[in-house]
């Protein structure tokens, strides 16, 4: 298998770009004319007024909490394969398996929780699952809670929360 | 096999090898890596699932490296196109069938299959889009043991390991071709106390224990080479562990290690689980009377006991090893104190039999008569002080001036202490056959146990 090599042209060695100068001043100039234009007239400023208003942004591609999807028969999707374990580069994922009482397959969680504090909403774990059982497409972008245990999504918790962009069950 | 020494070559570079010796143990022992299923050291060739085929300069098609033998002057390719494009679709056959349900195979990270396919399949998965044939699965063979018919590959080494090593012939192929899957005779349960070694010599997920099932995915596991602790035999093993975020250290499996001197390549199913032992009833916290006291408390309060008494005795278990031993020793001259590791207590003469299994259920019984250590049953008075290290005879001894040294909870009023298990340190073993084995450490507590030589030691005896 022989690899595409693309050439890049190295930047940073021509005289002008050396003196780093011309580069500071040049991002000075955006820098000022943004500053200059929002003090002429104070409503251009973009802010949204949270929790009031509430974010309109929020696309099919964004990565709220996660959720645990079904299957057609409204069984639990998940086999505990634990691939999105093994991907998590937080760790966040605990996944204890079982054998599977519903008689749908071999394999279900025992347990399964996802600590919020410590994910870094990558999204790793739902390009990892090979049987859609795990999705990020909630749309729910903050998590609030008094006490750590709060922020531990369980099995229940995950399987109850909803897809908002139409796919409600497992597409595998 | 014979002593001569013949010149051969593999892949253009010229090698020497006894006459008659098995090539594919050969490029196998010598780290050449060659896909192989039914081939195993223990079982021999079979030759059923044609893997190991390489090219021999001189016949016309490529030959199974299992089923030859070195003579002089052989040339053996084991790389070329041909050999790499058999493989392949020798590779499409074993799949056709195959669930590659890999996601809930508890295999998976070990199988053989998914090995070769990385290596050597790599083909687009259109080939296996075609209806595949349905057969069981979940099929209980008994002693721990689940067959999977879809996951099979018809190695035939659970076969051959009844019918060649334990003799009892207790598995077999039934039905014909695409049908074909391994079977028990009709109603019968597998009986041999060492069929979950079928476990480990399985290649693929077909066969697996069912003590192990969706415990833990294999990748996550750490191994430590080790020796099992069920009997003098000393077959060696190795421990699988993992400690995750979530969970401490734990073991979760043994799995026999290849000793020839010692095992061999297998072990006995008592021995396999009883890593269990490891996980349940430990102490953990020093006790004084059923309340817990910290550290300083207990070694003042065994200073206090080994004062006041005259007549000392010592127990030291026989599951102990030599180094720690040897500093009991040490200790009991020092404290002036009579030392014995009775045996008998340990003798199980129903365990035995006459291949891995040994009557003495303790692992350093040898060591102990090697230190000549007084094995007799020692006789206590009601003002003995009885210092206890492990030593399972503790239990039926009623005396009320007594430190214990444990691992695992026995019923004890007096002063109790957490004792390292043999897993948490790491010394020398003697066997019945006086082979001396080193096993090192494998776990570490979340909080440090002592070890006999380290307890001595903050006591203040030498070491």
């Amino acid at each position: 298998m022989s690899k595409k090599v693309k050439k890049v042209t190295r930047y940073g060695n021509s005289t002008k770009e050396r003196l780093y100068l011309p580069a500071i001043l040049e991002g000075l100039k955006i820098t000022t004319s943004h500053l200059l234009q929002n003090l002429s007239d104070i409503n251009s400023v973009e802010t949204l007024e949270y929790p009031e208003e509430q974010p309109t942004d929020i696309t099919s591609r964004y990565r709220g909490l996660h959720r645990l999807t079904h299957r057609a028969d409204g069984t639990i999707r998940c086999v505990a394969c634990f691939m999105c374990a093994t991907a998590c580069p937080a760790e966040c994922i605990d996944i204890v398996a079982t054998t599977r009482d519903d008689g749908v397959d071999d394999k279900m969680p025992l347990q399964f929780n996802i600590d919020t504090l410590e994910c870094i909403f990558c999204g790793y774990c739902v390009e990892a699952c090979p049987c859609d059982a795990i999705r990020m497409d909630t749309g729910i972008f903050s998590i609030i809670g008094k006490k750590r245990e709060d922020f531990i999504l369980t099995k229940d918790r995950l399987l109850s929360h909803k897809g908002v962009f139409g796919e409600e069950i497992s597409r595998a | 096999m014979s002593s001569k020494m013949v010149e051969f070559t593999v892949n253009g570079k010229k090698l020497l090898a006894f006459e008659g010796l098995n090539l594919l143990k050969y490029l196998l022992d010598n780290g050449y890596n060659i896909p192989h299923y039914c081939y195993h050291d223990s079982l021999g060739a079979d030759g059923n699932c044609r893997m190991c085929m390489v090219e021999i300069k001189g016949k016309k098609r490529p030959q199974i490296a299992c089923d030859t033998l070195i003579k002089e002057g052989l040339e053996v390719n084991t790389n070329t196109p041909t050999i790499k494009r058999l493989r392949e679709e020798i590779l499409q056959m074993q799949l056709r069938n195959h669930p590659v349900d890999c996601p809930v195979c508890d295999k998976a990270g070990e199988c053989y299959l998914q090995n070769y396919y990385m290596d050597y399949g790599l083909y687009k998965e259109g080939k296996h889009k075609k209806q595949k044939i349905k057969k069981s699965k979940n099929i209980e063979f008994g002693r721990n043991v689940v067959y999977d018919e879809e996951r099979c590959i018809l190695c035939k080494r659970c076969v051959r390991f009844f019918a060649n090593i334990t003799k009892t012939n207790e598995l077999g192929v039934i039905k014909r071709a695409n049908h074909s899957t391994i079977s028990t005779a009709p109603n019968q349960k597998l009986q041999s106390q060492y069929a979950m070694n079928i476990v480990d010599l399985c290649p693929v997920g077909a066969l697996l224990s069912s003590d192990f099932k969706f415990k833990q995915r294999v990748w996550f596991l750490q191994s430590s080479p080790s020796i099992c602790h069920g009997c003098t035999k000393n077959c060696n093993i190795t421990i699988d562990y993992s400690s995750t975020k979530f969970q401490a250290e734990r073991i979760y499996r043994y799995k026999a290690r290849r000793n020839e001197d010692v095992n061999g390549y297998f072990i006995c199913d008592e021995g396999r689980l009883s890593y269990k032992e490891y996980h349940t009833n430990r102490v953990t916290q020093i006790e004084y009377k059923n309340s817990i006291i910290d550290f300083k408390e207990a070694i003042s309060k065994i200073g206090i006991e080994i004062f006041i008494h005259k007549d000392i005795v010592i127990l030291a278990s026989p599951n102990l090893y030599i180094e720690e031993l040897e500093s009991i020793i040490k200790w009991s001259k020092k404290l002036n104190a009579r030392l014995y590791s009775p045996l008998e207590c340990y003798k199980d003469k129903e365990f035995a039999d006459n291949w891995l299994k040994e009557e003495l259920r303790v692992a350093n019984a040898y060591g102990v008569m090697a230190l000549e250590i007084d094995t007799s049953t020692p006789d206590i008075s009601s003002d003995t002080l009885l210092i206890n290290f492990d030593h399972k005879l503790a239990q039926d001894i009623n005396t009320l001036h007594r430190i214990d040294f444990i691992t695992h909870s026995i019923n004890s009023q007096g002063l109790i202490l957490p004792l390292a298990s043999w897993v948490q340190s790491s010394r020398h073993l003697i066997n019945s056959s006086g082979i001396k084995q080193y096993a090192p450490k494998t776990l570490v507590a979340n909080k440090p146990i002592l070890t006999v030589t380290e307890w001595i030691e903050a006591i203040g005896g030498d070491i």
